[in-house]
Order: structure tokens, then C-alpha cells, then sequence
């Protein structure tokens, strides 16, 4: 939820951000919103992972992720930066995804995970303003 | 499962129940541009 930190920008290209989850709602509350008293964008909560299948967003083997040593690399890269190890959800197999829609509903930009990745926050945002012309 | 969008596609549907009781739906917000941002786990 990196790009919430860009909120400026993001309204300023008159945009909005949606973030979709698959865990139940308040493990999300307790674990992915610890210390966040309110995001400023719309969280949808998709259960039945409809949404994650639609767009294409695939569950893949747990060694997949997990004997991935960038992976491992993020990981030790973030607690160096100061994050502290979290719970992780019920289901660490679903990978996710981040997506760039323009007015008119074309998507602009696509990045289905692969692995535990996620482009930059700032990247993102930039593709934002892109789209909004 | 189809495979994951491409740019240059139409954007798939989304819509569904948000944490704070509300409802979302992507097409109402087709005069704007969205990042949507599907996440792995909470943690």
C-alpha cells in the first residue's frame, strides 16, 4: 500500500486507487491496516477470489515463492529498511497484481505477479498521470 | 483461468463489498484514471 503515500499526486491527476484483498476483513484490519487508522482509497473485499480470477491472477506452488531467493532478497531488504515481520494471511499461494486503467477503461499498464514482486509505488503513479493526459 | 490482462485490453470487471460496508464498481469510475491494485496477503 506503498502508493497511498502518493495520495497528492494521485488526486492532482484526478485518479483513485483500489486495492483488492482476499483474506477476510477484519484479518485485514488487524494485520495489513496495523497503525493505519483509515486508507484513503476503496479496499474490496473479494472472498471468493472471483475478482482475482477474472483477471488472471494465478495461485502457483508454494516453493515457487517461498526457494525464490529474491524473495528472501525483498524480505531482508525491507526489515534492513526498518519493517517489521508481519502475520501473513490464510492463503500465501494467490499472487496478486497491479493494473492501470485509463478513463475509457483501457488498461495502460499490467503486471501480473510472477513471484512475492510489485512494481514501484512511484511507477505506478506515473502511469497514473500518463492516463490522465 | 483466463490469462491476465494486457495493455491495450479492455479492463476486466471489478466490483464487490469494501472494508468500510460499501460497495465498488470499476465502470462507475470510467471517466478517471484507477490504479487497481490486487494484493497477494495481508501481512
Amino acid at each position: 500500500m506503498k502508493v497511498v503515500s502518493r495520495r497528492d499526486r494521485i488526486d492532482a491527476a484526478g485518479g483513485l486507487v483500489v486495492f483488492v484483498v482476499h483474506d477476510e476483513p477484519d484479518l485485514v484490519r488487524e494485520v495489513m491496516l496495523d497503525g493505519v487508522e483509515e486508507v484513503p482509497f476503496p479496499v474490496v473485499v473479494d472472498l471468493e477470489r472471483s475478482a482475482y480470477e477474472r483477471w488472471g491472477l494465478q495461485r502457483v506452488p508454494w516453493w515457487r515463492i517461498w526457494l525464490d531467493p529474491k524473495t528472501w532478497k525483498q524480505y531482508v531488504q525491507l526489515l534492513a529498511g526498518g519493517e517489521r515481520v508481519r502475520g501473513a494471511g490464510e492463503d500465501t499461494q494467490q499472487l496478486g497484481g497491479d493494473f492501470v486503467v485509463a478513463p475509457g477503461g483501457e488498461l495502460v499498464y499490467s503486471r501480473p505477479q510472477r513471484r512475492d514482486d510489485r512494481p514501484p509505488a512511484g511507477l505506478l503513479v506515473e502511469q497514473l498521470e500518463s492516463a490522465a493526459g | 483461468m483466463p490469462d491476465a490482462p494486457r495493455a491495450g485490453d479492455t479492463a476486466p470487471s471489478l466490483s464487490g463489498p469494501t472494508l468500510s460496508g460499501a460497495g465498488f464498481e470499476l465502470s462507475d469510475h470510467r471517466e478517471r484514471p484507477v490504479i487497481v491494485s490486487f494484493l497477494r496477503h495481508a501481512g
